[in-house]
């Protein structure tokens, strides 16, 4: 329950019980098997709380399935804080808890958005072929970017 | 004016898919009202063939929301099929999977005041709808904000560290628990380091009672008015005393006078009660055989369970409680909007019990699981934020899943939700020249009030919206309103 001493969280968003919806925690199982400096929280939705959760760290990463074309696969850019909300309130956007992390605590973390994009969404456990080599993208990219110690990666924006 | 129909879907900040539909006459009355529930899992069918150990474990997947709820009622159950009942648990195994349901307990009524009912007490009814919403809240009332965020966070971290996981985590396994407490988890949760510790939820949880008797007071003909009508109250109350019981007691149901309809053992639910059919939802309506479809219906939930007790065991809650009834001279309380204000004391009470549970070193002891003679049936009955849930389960001699029955609090509620629609849609939609969106508002209010988990109760995964459509004499759609 207690958190090490990270300045970075990752929150993966998805259900890996439908499929390409896996995404998001299969990034962050990678990440558990190859490095310690971030702490991690698995997510079906962002909720409210989420945005005091992440009031405690400098970094803040997003990792989500999308359903956007994207050219290598996946995407990273940077999130800004936005009122924006849907009716429900039950699943929050990331830049909606950015907002509210600011609003509520004083603080907006540094904050990106890693969007995998998927293909299938079916109720069925295992990544569509499309989606495992996206994912394989994303972890090489992650690496080459984490292994450089910055998250100069710009060019994805 | 032509009859016509009004259809709100989706029904919004609830749990689940909802659909209600109005009808109109020719002048614009309202004819009648229906709170229709639209989606179907089948959960009960699916299960069958799966060994008995995996029904905690899978059940819960019915929700996102009361999982721990499904959990511990299931593995009530699977204890019997291991030849346990309740009174047969280690003490550790039954103060832990107390500690976790109320843990659950509170973070769902946090969840549901502070996210979901918030709004419409604080902006109003007539607040536009994209202000009616916990962003607006947290925005323009911060310190209540954070103070739900942070008692809805310690309910979870109390899941968190006794199932593992926040959602759909595991503590219960048949015959006891899995695991014990350890001494850094207890300190976690009384030291106040990390997070704000138990004393501070019990201060918290008395300070938000009294913003409710505030605005009880400041509403008072609004609050006391707002779709009330007389009904039964179901709950488990405490075996011995009546007192408030949350996780294992007698089933007893009242009147809307306080006359006592029923008494009974939990396990024998099934001989005193039917489930009626309508071909317009696919939520059941449960009902005592005894009184019939018409008369045996009940309300669950935290106001039925402030009628049903006799007191509660911990003393803030307690002298909360005297002050609530106190309101209604001990006689029932039929005021549907005093759901909130229930709810309330129940997290009251949640918070003393946790503290009461984490100052026992018995919980950080090891006799964790026990064993009896197998036998082939098992019913849990317990009680979830919304009220009472039934689980019963039968297995062949290999331990197969044969057939299961569950029936989930939002289903107990189902005509009192339906009743409560009736209600408002005739107080404030007939013979209005116009709809409008605060209108229909107000007939979601009246659901909201019972925290329905339309999910649960159709034992489907759901989203959560809800649909309003206005339908003329001959059902032909006239107005609609989608969110």
């Amino acid at each position: 329950m207690k958190k090490l001493d990270n300045k970075t969280i990752v929150l993966g968003i998805g259900n890996n019980g439908r499929q390409d919806d896996g995404l998001g925690w299969l990034f962050l199982d990678f990440l558990k098997s190859e490095y310690t400096d971030f702490d991690l929280e698995y997510r079906y939705q962002l909720q409210i709380e989420d945005a005091e959760l992440i009031s405690n760290y400098q970094n803040v990463i997003f990792i989500d399935a999308s359903k956007d074309e994207s050219e290598d696969g996946f995407s990273y850019y940077p999130c800004k804080p936005s009122e924006k909300y849907s009716f429900s309130t039950h699943a929050l956007d990331p830049e909606t808890i950015l907002y509210l992390s600011e609003k509520l605590y004083n603080h907006e973390p540094e904050a990106t958005i890693l969007a995998i994009q998927g293909y299938d969404w079916e109720l069925k456990i295992g990544l569509s072929e499309k989606g495992t080599q996206n994912l394989n993208s994303a972890k090489q990219y992650f690496k080459e970017s984490m292994l450089n110690k910055h998250h100069s990666i710009n060019k994805y924006y | 004016m032509n009859n016509r129909k009004i259809v709100i879907e989706p029904v919004t900040r609830v749990e689940g898919h909802g659909k209600v539909t109005i009808k109109l006459d020719e002048n614009g009355k309202v004819e009648d009202a229906f709170l229709h529930i639209v989606e179907f899992r089948g959960f009960e069918k699916f299960i069958q063939g799966h060994p008995y150990w995996e029904a905690p474990v899978m059940v819960q997947r019915l929700c996102g929301i009361c999982p721990v709820s499904h959990h511990l009622a299931a593995a009530k159950a699977i204890d019997q099929l291991v030849g346990i009942d309740p009174e047969n648990l280690s003490p550790v195994a039954t103060m832990l999977r107390r500690l976790l349901h109320y843990g659950q307990v509170f973070q769902s009524h946090a969840l549901h005041f502070f996210y979901l009912a918030s709004p419409d007490l604080l902006f109003g009814i007539d607040a536009p709808a994209e202000k009616r919403n916990i962003v607006a809240v947290a925005t323009e009332n911060k310190e209540l904000a954070k103070k739900g965020i942070l008692m809805r966070k310690f309910g979870q971290e109390m899941i968190k560290a006794l199932a593992g996981k926040k959602i759909h985590g595991i503590l219960a396994v048949p015959g006891g628990v899995h695991k014990t407490f350890t001494p850094e988890e207890r300190e976690y949760f009384l030291d106040g380091k990390e997070i704000p510790n138990v004393d501070t939820m019990i201060e918290w949880s008395k300070e938000i009672i009294d913003f409710m008797k505030t605005y009880h007071a400041e509403n008072t003909d609004w609050i006391d008015s707002f779709a009330r009508y007389p009904s039964n109250h179901l709950s488990l109350v405490d075996k011995e005393t009546g007192a408030l019981e949350l996780y294992d007691g007698r089933l007893r149901s009242i009147n809307s006078t306080g006359k006592e309809l029923m008494n009974i053992e939990d396990i024998e639910y099934s001989y005193h009660f039917s489930e009626a059919v309508e071909p317009w939802s696919y939520l059941k309506f449960p009902y005592m055989k005894a009184y019939g479809r018409e008369n045996g219906w009940n309300r669950v939930g935290p106001l039925a369970r402030m009628n049903t007790c006799s007191h509660i065991t911990t003393p803030l809650a307690e002298a909360e409680r005297v002050i609530f009834k106190s309101y209604t001279k001990n006689f029932p309380n039929n005021m549907t909007m005093h759901t909130h204000w229930a709810r309330l004391i129940e997290m009251l009470h949640c918070a003393e019990l946790m503290k009461e549970l984490l100052l026992n070193d018995e919980i950080m002891s090891n006799d964790l699981v026990r064993k009896g003679t197998p036998r082939n049936k098992g019913i849990g009955v317990i009680e979830a934020p919304r009220g009472t849930l039934i689980h019963e389960y039968h297995t062949d001699d290999k331990g197969l899943i044969t057939k299961c029955n569950l029936i989930v609090s939002t289903t107990h509620n189902n005509e009192a939700m339906n009743r409560g629609v009736r209600s408002v849609a005739k107080e404030v939609l007939s013979e209005k020249p116009e709809i409008t969106e605060p209108m229909l508002n107000q007939i979601e209010i009246a659901i909201r009030a019972y925290d329905p988990c339309l999910s649960c109760a159709t034992h489907a995964l759901g989203q959560m919206p809800l649909i309003v459509q206005l339908e003329d004499h001959q059902g032909n759609l006239i107005d609609e309103k989608v969110r």
